[in-house]
Parts: C-alpha cells; sequence; structure tokens
C-alpha cells in the first residue's frame, strides 16, 4: 500500500474543503486533499450560483448578512472571472406584506449591505417580465458565482504549487490514537487501490457528512442537520438580475440567473440522509407556483432541469426537526484538540458558499494554532488563476469565443458551445472515462437537449482516446443517458417533453442503443407499461416506492 | 403589454426550440457560405447568451438574410427569423449603420429623386464605371440588379384617371415602392383587373412599409414609416369588409405581421386593424374563386412558364395561391420551382459584401429555370423578380400579368 | 370578410402520416389540403420503413410477427388498421418511390423478413423496407466491411461503429479520412451535396483508395446525394470497386428528406395541396362534426371548411398532443379526448430511461376506424394515435403509413357514398 506523508489533510473537495486547500497552500503548507467523487459533487455543485449580498438575512440572521456583503465584496475581486455581475432585485410583489420592505431597508443599513431603492417603471424596464403588479423595488449587489470554474480554479492553482488533489478517493477510515488523529485511509473508486496519508493535521470539510467522518474519528456529538431542497432551471434567462421576494426567507423566493439558465428555488425538508436527493412532486409543484408570482407565464417556460441538494446545517438545540430553515446558517469551526481533547483534527461544516473562503480562512487559522505557527492568510487579496485582470465574466463569452473560430472550431455540445478541443483535452487531462465528468468540467450536456445530440458525438471521442471497448463506450453513453434522465422526469412537462421524445427518437430510434452490446437491463424491458403504475402511488412521481432516497454514488448525480 | 414584454416573449419562443435541425437543412444561406452558422445556431441557441444589456458579440448573425425560411419550417414554432431580426438590430445599433443602409433603405427617397431625371438615372446606373463608383463609396455591388426607374409614379396615374370603376365595393390598394416607382403598369394591371371584377379600386396617398428598413436594423425609422403607412390606409377601412390588397408579397408581409412581431408593434391598434385586412392579391383572386365570385372567361394562353414562389410569399402562411389562380387559365403550362429563395431577399443581395453569397443561394433556381425549358418566370414579388431575369436573362413577370392577359385586358 | 377556402378534407400535419393520408386523398379524386406548421418525421427519422422491430424481442418476420401483435393488442394501432392495410400502403409507397423523382431510387424488402442495418452506433436494427442505398448494409449480406466517415461529421464514429459491428460478428474497420471540407462542422445535408459533385467524389475516392485494404463492402454515412443518390453510389462503386451502403445518421436525416420529396411529388402529382408554415388554431364545430380548422396565417386567421379531416399532428413530440405543468394532458388542435393517459396520482414516468415510459402510449381515443372520439368526420393517423410506442417497438413509419392509408381510405369510402347520394 502506498503512503502519503503531508502536513494538512483536507477530506472534502467542495467549496470548503477546495478553499482550505488553496488557503492552506497559499500559506506554503504541503497539502493532499481527497475526495469520494469530484469536485464539488456535494453540496457545492447543487446550489443555485447566489452570491449573496446579504439582503436575503438582513432582517432575520444580521451575522450571516454581515458576514456574506463582506464576503461578496472580497470574491468579486479575487474571484471576478468566476463571478458574472447580475446585480440583484428584492421586490414587493402583490403576494408580500408590503411592510417589510422598510424593515428590509432598515436591517440592509444595519448590515452595511448596499440597497437602493428604484421605481417600479425602472424595475420593468430592466426586467420586463417581472410580475407588473409589483409595488416597490430594491437593487443590492447580488451576484452569480460558477461554482465549479472556482473550484477548479483553485485547485488547478494549489496543484501548480505542489498540493496533491486526489478525487475519486474515498476515505475508509480515520487514523485516530488515544489523543489525536494522524491522518485517514483512502481507496480508489478507479483502481481499488488504498493509499495511506499521514497528515500532521486533518481537515474535516465534509459538509453534510462532517458527522460521518467525525463518527470514523471517533469524535462525538457531530451533528449535522441535512436540509434538502431542489432547484428548477428554466432553459433561458427569465430574468438577468438576481430577484429575490421581498419578505422573510421562504420556499422559492429567489429566481437566480447562471450560465444560460434561470434557477428557481428552493425548498427545504430535514432529512437524515446527506445523500437524499428525492424530488418530490410537491415541492416541484410549489416551485413553479412560486416562479409564477415572480415571473407571470412561468409555468409555460420550459423547465429544463431538476435536482436535490443537501445544505448542511449545524445543529442548535433551538430547532425543531422538520423545518430546518431556522437552523443557523452560520459555520460552525469545531477544534476537536479544545472541543475533545483530541489534537490534528479540525471539522468545519455549516455556512454557504458566498463565505467559503472566510470558513476557510478560519480553519486554517486552526490549523497553524495546531501546528504550532503563525502564517498570514491571502485569499482576500490573491487572485484566483484565471482572475487576475479582475474582469467579471459575461454570458456572452463562450459565444465570443466561438465567434472567433466560426468555421475552423468544431463544436461538439452546441447548446452549451463545447468545443471539440476542450473536450479531447479535458479527457486526457483527468482520463476519465464518464461522460458527466465532462459535464462538470465543461458543461457538456446542460443545455435544452439535455446530450441529445452531444451524448453520441461525446461518446465517439471518449472511445478513441480512452481506447475503451466498444461495450464500454455503449455503457458510458448509456450511462449519460440515465444521468440526464434523472434530472428531467420529475420536471417533465411540455416543451421538455417534446424534446425527450425527440432524444427518443435519437437513441431508441436511430442507434437503437437499447439493443447495443453490454446494454444490460435495460435492453429488453418488460413489456407491460402497467406495471410501473402499481408502485408509486401517492407518493408521487419522484417519491416512488420504498426504494427513496438511497440513490448511491454510482448511479450517477442530477446536474 | 409593453412592447419590451412583447419582445421578451418573442424571444421566449426559443423554448420551443428541441435542436431538430430542420431550420438549418433549409436555410439557404447557411448551405452556400460558411459564414453563417445557420438558424438554428443563430436564433434559438445564441439567443440564451445574449443579455439586453451587454454588447453583442456574434457579428455573423449580420449574414442572415432575413428571408424567413426557418421559421416557415420550424415544427415547433420558433420564431427564429424574428429572434434573428433582433438580433441583427441590436448590432447595427452597436456598429452603427453605414450610409448605404440608410440610403437603400428608403425606396421613397430613392424613388422620388430618381423617377424625375428617370432616363438619365437609368443610363448611369448601367455604366460600368458609376457602378464601381457606387460600389466603392457606398457597398453595392457593381452587378447587382437595380430596376430601372419608370419614369412616372403610379399614384399619378390613379389620381389622375377619369375612366376610373364606380362601385359598391370598394377596395383599397397598398402598391408599395416597387409598383409605384419601377413597375407602375403593374399597378395598372391590377386596377384593371379588380375592375373586371367589379371591384372600385381606392388608392390613398401612402409611402414605404419600412420593410428595408427594418431589415437593415434601423428600428425605429422602421417604426415610424410602417406607422404613418398604417394611418394613412385606415381612414379608407370604412367598413368591416373593406379590405386592403396589395401585389408586393414582401410588403404586405410586413404590413400583416413582420413590423407587428419584429418591431413590438402589437399593442398599435391602427396597425392592428389594418394588418388584418391585408390580402396579397394572389390570395384574394383564390379567396374570390372560392366563393365563386372571380370571374372565370380566361382566354387560353399557350405558354410553358416557370412559377417560383417568394420566401416572403411563403411567409404568408396561405400556401401558394398563384399556382391555383394560374391553374385557370386553359393552355397554360406551370413548372413549379422546388427552390425556397432567388439570394436576394430584398435588400441583402445588393450589399457588396453579400453579393456574392445571394448568387450562390439562388443558383440553384437559376439552373432549375434553365433546365425547365420555360420562356418566363412567373414569381409574385419584384425584388425577386430583378434577380432572377438578371440571372436566368429570361423575363420575369407577377402572376396577374397572366390573369391580365387571360381575361383579354391587354387588348 | 373571413378568409376562408373549401375542400373535400383537410389534413393536418406535413409529416409521414400526413402526407400519406393527403396523396392518397388526392389521388381518390378529393380535393385535399395538407396544411403543415412545419417539416415533420420525414426530416428526421432514418429514412427506411420500420413496421415491427422488437416485440420486445427481436422480430425476424414482419408478417408474422404482425398477425401475432394484432391478435394480442386489440389496442395497437395495427389491430385498428388491420394487416392488409400495413401491406397495402407498403406496396403503395414503394410505387410512389419506384415512380418518383428520384432516378433509379427505391426502396428495397417487405414484410416477409426484416433487414438487419446497422446504425450509426453499429446495432443492427431491423428494418421492413430500407432504400436501395442502404439495403447494402443488410447483416446477412455483408462480409468484411469498411465504415467510412469524415471528421466534419460530428456523429459518425466510424470506429466506434466498427467495434460494435464487429461485436455483432460482423469484421469490421473504421477508417477517418482527413479531407479539407470548408468548415469545421457539416451536417449530413451539406455533405450531400459535395457528393452530388463528381470532382469531389473523384478527390474523395483517390483519398480513399489506399486506406482500403481486402474490405468488401464500405458503410459511410447517408450523405450520398439528395437528388439523384443512386447515381452518387454507383459512381462510388465504380471507383472504389466494392459495394457501398449507407447507415442512417442523426438528424438531419437525408434519406428522410428524399422520402419527403418522394411524398410530396406524390401529392403534387395527384392535384394535391401543400400549405407550410400552417399552424391551426381553432375549429369549429356543428353536432357531430368538425365543420372547419383555421390556421394563424399572417395578419389573419385563415378559415379551411371541409366535410372530412385527418389529425396527423405528431403526437406529443411537435406538442400537438401536451402534458402541462399541472400535469393534465391535452389535445392541442381539436381537442379530442385522449386514452392511455395514466391516471392523476399514476407516474407519467419511470425512473430507468429504457423503461417502458407510461405516458408514452397515450394518444388520440378513436375507434376501429380511426375516427375520433366525438365526431363522426375526424380521423387519426400517425404518432397521435394511442396504443404504441413505435421507437421501442421499431414501427414508427409502419404505423404512420397504415394509418394515414386506412384513414384515406374510410374517408375515400364516405366521399363515394356523399356523391351517390347527391348525384
Amino acid at each position: 500500500m502506498t503512503t502519503l506523508s503531508t502536513e494538512v489533510l483536507v477530506i472534502g473537495g467542495g467549496a470548503t474543503g477546495v478553499g482550505v486547500a488553496w488557503d492552506a497552500t497559499l500559506r506554503g503548507f504541503d497539502v493532499v486533499l481527497v475526495d469520494r467523487a469530484d469536485l464539488a459533487e456535494g453540496t457545492s455543485g447543487r446550489f443555485h450560483g447566489l452570491l449573496h449580498s446579504g439582503g436575503r438575512y438582513a432582517v432575520k440572521d444580521p451575522r450571516a448578512a454581515e458576514e456574506c456583503i463582506a464576503e461578496n465584496r472580497i470574491l468579486r475581486r479575487v474571484a471576478a472571472d468566476c463571478i458574472e455581475d447580475t446585480g440583484g432585485l428584492f421586490v414587493t410583489t402583490p403576494f408580500d406584506d408590503p411592510a417589510y420592505a422598510d424593515t428590509f431597508v432598515t436591517g440592509c443599513k444595519a448590515t452595511g449591505v448596499d440597497c437602493e431603492e428604484i421605481s417600479v417603471s425602472a424595475a420593468l424596464a430592466s426586467e420586463p417580465r417581472l410580475h407588473p403588479g409589483i409595488s416597490r423595488a430594491f437593487r443590492v449587489p447580488d451576484a452569480n458565482i460558477e461554482v465549479w470554474k472556482t473550484l477548479w480554479a483553485m485547485s488547478h492553482g494549489a496543484q501548480q504549487r505542489g498540493t496533491r488533489i486526489l478525487t475519486y478517493h474515498e476515505v475508509t477510515g480515520v487514523h485516530r490514537s488515544s489523543d489525536r488523529v494522524a491522518g485517514a485511509r483512502v481507496r480508489s473508486a478507479r483502481t481499488g487501490e488504498e493509499i495511506d496519508i499521514e497528515a500532521q493535521v486533518t481537515v474535516n470539510a465534509t459538509g453534510a457528512w462532517a458527522g460521518q467522518i467525525a463518527d470514523m474519528a471517533g469524535i462525538e456529538g457531530v451533528r449535522v442537520l441535512p436540509g434538502r431542497g431542489i432547484m428548477i432551471a428554466m432553459n433561458h434567462r427569465l430574468v438577468n438580475t438576481v430577484i429575490n421576494r421581498c419578505q422573510m426567507p421562504t420556499d422559492g423566493d429567489i429566481l437566480v440567473p447562471i450560465r444560460t439558465v434561470s434557477v428557481i428555488g428552493t425548498t427545504d425538508q430535514h432529512t437524515d440522509d446527506p445523500d437524499d436527493h428525492t424530488v418530490p412532486e410537491d415541492e416541484v409543484d410549489r416551485m413553479f407556483d412560486e416562479g409564477e408570482k415572480l415571473v407571470p407565464g412561468f409555468r409555460q417556460a420550459r423547465a429544463l432541469r431538476v435536482w436535490s441538494g443537501v445544505r448542511p446545517l449545524f445543529e442548535d438545540a433551538k430547532a425543531s426537526d422538520t423545518d430546518t430553515r431556522d437552523v443557523t446558517r452560520a459555520h460552525a469551526l469545531l477544534d476537536h484538540q479544545q472541543r475533545d481533547g483530541v489534537s490534528g483534527f479540525v471539522t468545519i461544516t455549516g455556512g454557504k458558499l458566498t463565505t467559503y473562503r472566510m470558513m476557510a480562512e478560519e480553519t486554517v487559522d486552526a490549523v497553524c494554532r495546531h501546528l504550532g505557527v503563525t502564517r498570514a492568510c491571502s485569499t482576500a487579496s490573491e487572485s484566483l488563476p484565471g482572475s487576475e485582470d479582475g474582469a467579471n465574466y459575461r454570458l456572452g463569452e463562450r459565444l465570443q469565443r466561438k465567434e472567433a473560430s466560426l468555421q475552423d472550431e468544431q463544436v461538439i455540445c452546441e447548446c452549451e458551445l463545447v468545443t471539440r478541443s476542450s473536450l479531447e483535452e479535458a479527457i486526457r487531462r483527468t482520463g476519465s472515462t464518464k461522460l458527466d465528468d465532462m459535464r462538470r468540467q465543461l458543461r457538456l450536456g446542460m443545455g435544452p437537449c439535455q446530450g441529445g445530440f452531444c451524448n453520441y458525438r461525446a461518446t465517439g471521442l471518449l472511445h478513441g482516446i480512452d481506447e475503451l471497448s466498444a461495450q464500454d463506450a455503449n455503457q458510458a453513453l448509456l450511462d449519460f443517458l440515465q444521468e440526464r434522465w434523472k434530472g428531467t422526469w420529475p420536471i417533465l412537462y411540455g416543451d421538455q417533453l417534446r424534446q425527450v421524445r425527440f432524444d427518443d427518437w435519437v437513441f431508441q430510434g436511430v442507434l437503437d442503443v437499447a439493443h447495443a452490446p453490454g446494454a444490460g437491463a435495460g435492453a429488453a424491458g418488460a413489456d407491460g407499461a402497467a406495471g410501473a403504475a402499481g408502485a408509486a402511488g401517492a407518493a408521487g412521481a419522484a417519491g416512488a416506492a420504498g426504494a427513496a432516497g438511497a440513490e448511491t454514488v454510482a448511479s450517477g448525480r442530477a446536474s | 403589454m409593453t412592447d419590451l414584454l412583447e419582445l421578451a416573449l418573442l424571444r421566449g419562443s426559443l423554448d420551443h426550440c428541441v435542436k431538430c435541425t430542420i431550420c438549418e437543412t433549409q436555410c439557404p444561406v447557411s448551405n452556400v457560405t460558411p459564414l453563417f452558422p445557420g438558424p438554428k445556431y443563430a436564433g434559438p441557441q445564441s439567443e440564451r447568451y445574449r443579455v439586453t444589456d451587454e454588447p453583442s458579440v456574434d457579428l455573423s448573425v449580420d449574414y442572415c438574410s432575413g428571408c424567413g425560411i426557418c421559421s416557415q419550417v420550424c415544427p415547433q414554432g420558433v420564431k427564429i427569423a424574428e429572434i434573428n431580426a433582433q438580433a441583427r438590430d441590436k448590432l447595427k445599433r452597436q456598429k452603427g449603420v453605414p450610409l448605404r443602409d440608410r440610403i437603400i433603405t428608403r425606396p421613397t427617397w430613392l424613388g422620388r429623386a430618381g423617377t424625375p431625371v428617370a432616363p438619365l438615372a437609368n443610363f448611369s446606373l448601367k455604366l460600368k464605371p458609376a457602378r464601381i463608383l457606387i460600389e466603392k463609396t457606398i457597398g453595392i455591388h457593381r452587378d447587382a440588379a437595380m430596376p430601372a426607374f419608370a419614369g412616372r409614379r403610379f399614384s399619378s396615374w390613379a389620381h389622375k384617371r377619369s375612366d376610373a370603376l364606380q362601385s359598391a365595393r370598394k377596395i383599397v390598394y397598398f402598391h408599395g415602392c416597387g409598383t409605384e416607382y419601377y413597375e407602375p403598369w403593374e399597378g395598372e394591371k391590377l386596377v384593371a383587373i379588380l375592375e373586371h371584377n367589379g371591384f372600385e379600386v381606392v388608392v390613398p396617398k401612402q409611402d414605404c412599409c419600412g420593410l428595408p428598413l427594418q431589415s437593415s436594423g434601423l428600428f425605429d425609422d422602421a417604426r415610424k414609416v410602417l406607422s404613418t403607412l398604417a394611418r394613412a390606409l385606415d381612414p379608407y377601412l370604412t367598413d368591416d369588409d373593406t379590405i386592403i390588397v396589395g401585389n408586393a408579397t414582401s410588403c404586405t408581409l410586413m404590413l400583416k405581421r413582420e413590423g407587428r412581431e419584429v418591431l413590438g408593434l402589437e399593442d398599435d391598434p391602427v396597425l392592428k386593424r389594418v394588418s388584418e385586412r391585408v390580402y396579397d392579391i394572389c390570395e384574394l383572386l383564390l379567396e374570390l374563386h372560392d366563393r365563386g365570385e372571380l370571374k372565370t372567361d380566361f382566354k387560353p394562353v399557350e405558354e410553358l412558364v416557370a412559377y417560383h414562389a417568394p420566401c416572403q410569399q411563403q411567409g404568408h402562411w396561405v400556401g401558394k395561391p398563384a399556382l391555383d389562380l394560374l391553374a385557370l387559365i386553359p393552355g397554360l403550362q406551370v413548372r413549379e420551382m422546388n427552390a425556397r429563395c432567388c439570394g436576394t431577399a430584398g435588400t441583402y443581395g445588393l450589399k457588396v459584401e453579400k453579393y456574392d453569397i445571394a448568387q450562390a443561394v439562388g443558383r440553384d433556381l437559376f439552373d432549375q429555370v434553365a433546365a425547365s425549358g420555360a420562356s418566363t418566370v412567373v414569381c409574385d414579388s419584384e425584388t425577386c423578380r430583378w434577380q432572377i431575369a438578371d440571372a436566368t436573362q429570361r423575363p420575369s413577370v407577377h402572376p396577374i400579368e397572366y390573369l391580365y392577359r387571360a381575361y383579354g385586358l391587354d387588348s | 370578410m373571413r378568409s376562408q377556402l373549401h375542400f373535400d378534407a383537410v389534413v393536418i400535419g406535413g409529416g409521414m402520416a400526413g402526407l400519406t393520408a393527403g396523396t392518397r386523398l388526392a389521388q381518390s379524386g378529393a380535393k385535399v389540403a395538407v396544411l403543415a406548421k412545419g417539416h415533420g418525421s420525414t426530416h428526421l427519422s432514418p429514412g427506411t420503413i420500420d413496421v415491427l422491430g422488437y416485440t420486445p424481442g427481436r422480430v425476424t418476420s414482419p408478417e408474422d410477427s404482425l398477425a401475432r401483435l394484432i391478435s394480442e393488442r386489440p389496442d395497437h394501432p395495427y389491430a385498428l388498421v388491420g394487416a392488409d392495410a400495413v401491406s397495402e400502403s407498403l406496396q403503395w409507397f414503394a410505387d410512389c418511390a419506384a415512380n418518383g423523382p428520384l432516378p433509379s431510387y427505391g426502396y428495397v424488402g417487405g414484410l416477409e423478413r426484416n433487414l438487419l442495418l446497422p446504425t450509426a452506433m453499429g446495432v443492427l436494427r431491423p428494418s421492413a423496407m430500407v432504400p436501395s442505398t442502404m439495403a447494402g448494409g443488410n447483416a446477412s449480406g455483408l462480409g468484411t466491411v469498411a465504415i467510412v466517415s469524415v471528421p466534419a461529421l460530428r456523429e459518425f464514429h466510424p470506429t466506434l461503429c466498427a467495434a460494435n459491428l464487429t461485436a455483432a460478428g460482423i469484421e469490421s474497420r473504421g477508417i477517418t479520412l482527413h479531407i479539407e471540407v470548408e468548415r469545421a462542422d457539416m451536417n449530413p445535408v451539406g455533405m450531400a451535396r459535395r457528393f452530388e459533385d463528381p470532382k469531389w467524389r473523384g478527390h474523395f475516392c483517390a483519398q480513399l483508395l489506399p486506406q482500403l485494404r481486402t474490405e468488401e463492402h464500405i458503410g459511410m454515412p447517408a450523405m450520398l446525394g439528395m437528388r439523384d443518390p443512386a447515381a452518387v453510389v454507383g459512381d462510388l462503386e465504380r471507383r472504389l470497386g466494392r459495394k457501398v451502403f449507407e447507415i442512417a445518421t442523426l438528424p438531419p436525416s437525408v434519406p428522410g428528406m428524399r422520402r419527403y420529396e418522394i411524398l410530396r411529388s406524390a401529392l403534387r402529382a395527384a392535384g394535391g395541396r401543400l400549405a407550410l408554415g400552417a399552424d391551426v388554431i381553432s375549429h369549429e364545430r356543428s353536432n357531430g362534426r368538425v365543420t372547419s380548422v383555421a390556421t394563424h396565417a399572417a395578419g389573419r386567421d385563415l378559415t379551411y371548411l371541409a366535410d372530412w379531416f385527418v389529425l396527423a399532428s405528431g403526437g406529443f413530440a411537435s406538442g400537438a398532443i401536451e402534458l402541462d405543468s399541472h400535469w393534465v394532458t391535452h389535445e392541442r388542435v381539436l381537442g379530442l379526448p385522449l386514452r392511455g393517459v395514466p391516471e392523476t396520482g399514476s407516474p407519467r414516468f419511470e425512473r430507468e430511461y429504457l423503461s417502458d415510459q407510461p405516458l408514452a402510449a397515450a394518444g388520440v381515443a378513436v375507434d376501429g376506424e380511426l375516427r375520433a372520439g366525438g365526431t363522426d368526420n375526424v380521423f387519426v393517423a400517425g404518432a397521435s394515435l394511442p396504443g404504441a410506442t413505435p421507437w421501442r417497438e421499431g414501427s414508427g413509419e409502419g404505423i404512420a403509413l397504415a394509418s394515414g392509408y386506412r384513414a384515406a381510405a374510410v374517408i375515400a369510402g364516405g366521399l363515394r357514398t356523399e356523391e351517390s347520394v347527391t348525384s
């Protein structure tokens, strides 16, 4: 078995974990980061992309609001290329208590969140699809942040400085002796090979799974209450500004334009399982209703994809078990030396993506204490690779790049303008055999046709570059089909159903993938459609029969 | 509904796109040049990347000719051509509109300037040096087919004549700039045909429909011009049955729907009323025939002709009524051409940077005409006729030409 | 003044089913208009005529399997139209092709035995009748094969296709010919135009020949000419000294577009009218009869009055049957009742993508003569029919042809009755 030695082992490749690795790297530590899957496969990859201004918390959670606005300003500088300056609006719709608006203004002032009232006609002129009955509108510095870009920028930057990033390596055990944690053992999901990692300090940055890793380390009582919520991406930008309902935070009160879609979210249901990705139909219906309140005609627009994310909410004794929204959104740093007398181990959990940098800073400060050194944090001033010029991302960038090479550069995913050369490069660099990895790298298959064309195109490239057998290539295609389907069927209606029909004809008709060598169980299929109907019944389309919840990593994730 | 909301909903039609590629197979431009990435790409696909307040980045959309075939063939109802028109407009406003586009988009100016000096103007425009100079200064390709000024205006004839038929059945004639300045005889024939069928033809004072302005992205000017036209015609709609007829299929299309959709004028009540009353002449005559109200005293015309339906005639979404009308004339053999666009797409084919593309687009049609053995090409739109006549070296006429002859009105 | 036109019959939908019904009606002497919102299935599907491919095991003889299916599944469209309509419509289509605008281009095959053609992925797929330019790919006739394409065609991967074919027992090799075209992305239609140029063919073959070995057959993406594919394939075969066959590609489908030309020209020759961009948005009824439909024309609606209507509108794929965001299904053109829609609360879809999807077999409720529920004079053809999942069982074109054919026959019978009554 291979042994690696390092100063800092970070478990968890979400925003917090990668942020910790980046910070620690910049402070000159030797760092290894591990994640059981790809970066941002957990909570980080499943949120709506909002870079909070803090307005949402200005009344309810002032501390969170202050943290948000401070970090918002910092990230706009250091992660400029990952952030699109859409701006945000808080609007009082006919469904909101008009009195809240003034409370909101006061709250923003008190917490330092920039807030400027604009006229309703100005708001409607800039966002014509907004509900015409809004009575007040306030501009705030909300923005969107592309989490994969942010995490890849940090991880590549860290790797260039010698940090080792081991994705698809699952922690199988934490090395705990009586009063210290000395590292962990991991297993490669691809090869099965086990690696022993010796570390002076181990950071548990696993978010919603923090309790599981703490258990492995023999630490008691780290309780994280997973709060599951769904988000729905609508096929195009119904708005170009982040739109918030001007009211106390509740379900479905944000509409975020991010990349080529607009995302409505979210809901908040307690779950016991951080891998719970169910999409209950009643939550879907509720999101459509809430969307209709912000943008009349929402239900005639095209719902592209739904996914579920699990928030890591650190338990507060006051919270009820079912509604997790009241549990603090603030983060929790547990220094186990102080809390449990166990040195070399730190847990960071809770929080929101907007404050990942601050969470990382506090965590690495704790790491410094464990190592008995003082090193200053520079992540508030050091730009992420790619963001050095301080220019924010603009939506038209991919289109502009493609325009420059209109005739010479082949496009594989047309919806998201993913070029052949970028896809080939990503396949070679990652050695990946899964199209879903390419999706996270490049947005392959994330557009309206959900892989209708690019799935097969990319499979052909994968087959060639990775030198796969035909059966493995066929399986890669089928896996991606299934993965795309997972986030489609719970919100499938209208235009997207037309698309699915078209894609069905392409895959099952023209290509006949169901009968491809190695197609497996899907191939013949039961002939009777009726068989399926009995099962799910009242739980609704998504809840489906007993096997709910426990969808494993292997079956693929919704985007 | 604000016009901003209207336009937002128009772009929202991109949601219907299932990327089926049918529009790409039919786009006359992208099939002959890689400079235009195609309607699916430039329309619903790129539109997802366009933000109102950000500058246009895809200059290739300028190569879209605005023929509208993509919208016609889309099985899902995506307003592809209209989305492209919006994008072109934005690009134009950003780049600034060249002098050429300000000139060729105002046929009224050109017409008024050229008519009094028609013989000289026509002569000059045939001179190669003059055409080279024009190409180098304002960018109209030296070989582009330019019509000859008639030297008289149709409206003068219409307002001066003393033998106009009086009748209880009135019909309003929207003649368009082509008839007014270049082919006044077409207007005279149309009037004769309608009078033969018992209509009193009323010719209001009128101007351009604004389509050339819209095609070149001058949306504000186009709105003014179209609005003026609507208000010029509206007062003549004295009862629920009075209709407006035109013989320029691009211009009647502009009045019927293109202006409303692309310029965001759905809420103009005058334009709405006018647009609902507009008929293309062949469309009208066929409907009259369907009611049994069209005189069918046609004499035989023994000829073999080719028929090409202009892309913007197809945009009326009424099929090809000219074919059914011509079928009523004994002895007339009509070969329907199987091509989508002659290439000129209004003013597109005149432009120096677009001329070769336009010729390549029309090549298939020109070859089919040559192979058909036809002596004449019948086509509903004047700009197409000028392009086709020039390229095939055969006369090209409006369908009513044959009706006129078959009725014996030419004797 | 209302804009209106009169016809004997109006067909709503310009895909395979609509064009078939329209042409058959015109051939029987009716004055018919085909109203097409746009181009339909013809341009997208592979161009083969699939009658029955999987039930769910692979079907060897459509004739035999058809008989079994009709007795076992009385709700299936084939059971409604009957085996005779299937065989007659196939023969009729083959005649249209043989007499059609494409020289020497016909369809081969029939109901006795399915051909097994490779898909672009190299999977062997059963089809009853296929274009002559594709028939050479029938598995039973294949020896060693070279699969050849160019990089500019993104969705055709010769090596993957060949690898899967080899796994199916047909020795194959993939060749990617690196040949210059003017742009990085070509679709099959653009390539088809190229292949119509003899100089290009010469250049292509000169590049390919040195790379060939002992392969006896060459499979290429279906891009070998639009107007005269027989001549293109013949020329390639002469130059390469081997048999050449076409393999269906992802859309756009060149053989599909050829099929459209065949049907369109048959419609025209019979005197039928085709209106493109004609989207039916409303209709009028009187008692049990639909009396007219109105299309959204420029400026105002155009009303088509007719005695008979065929709804060949394309089902869910075209949005003619719609599931809305409240999970309610509607037939959007004429508001007709549907059959096979899962009850409220029952799942509409299954988690496993490749399983039978409950909503898939929903369609417009019809009687044994394809007459839509609640009407006397509206007939349904094609994908709007319930009772089948054509992409899974490989029956799309068969259902479209047979139901379009049958609907026209019933209507023609009705027209003759009317005539004899009035005359």
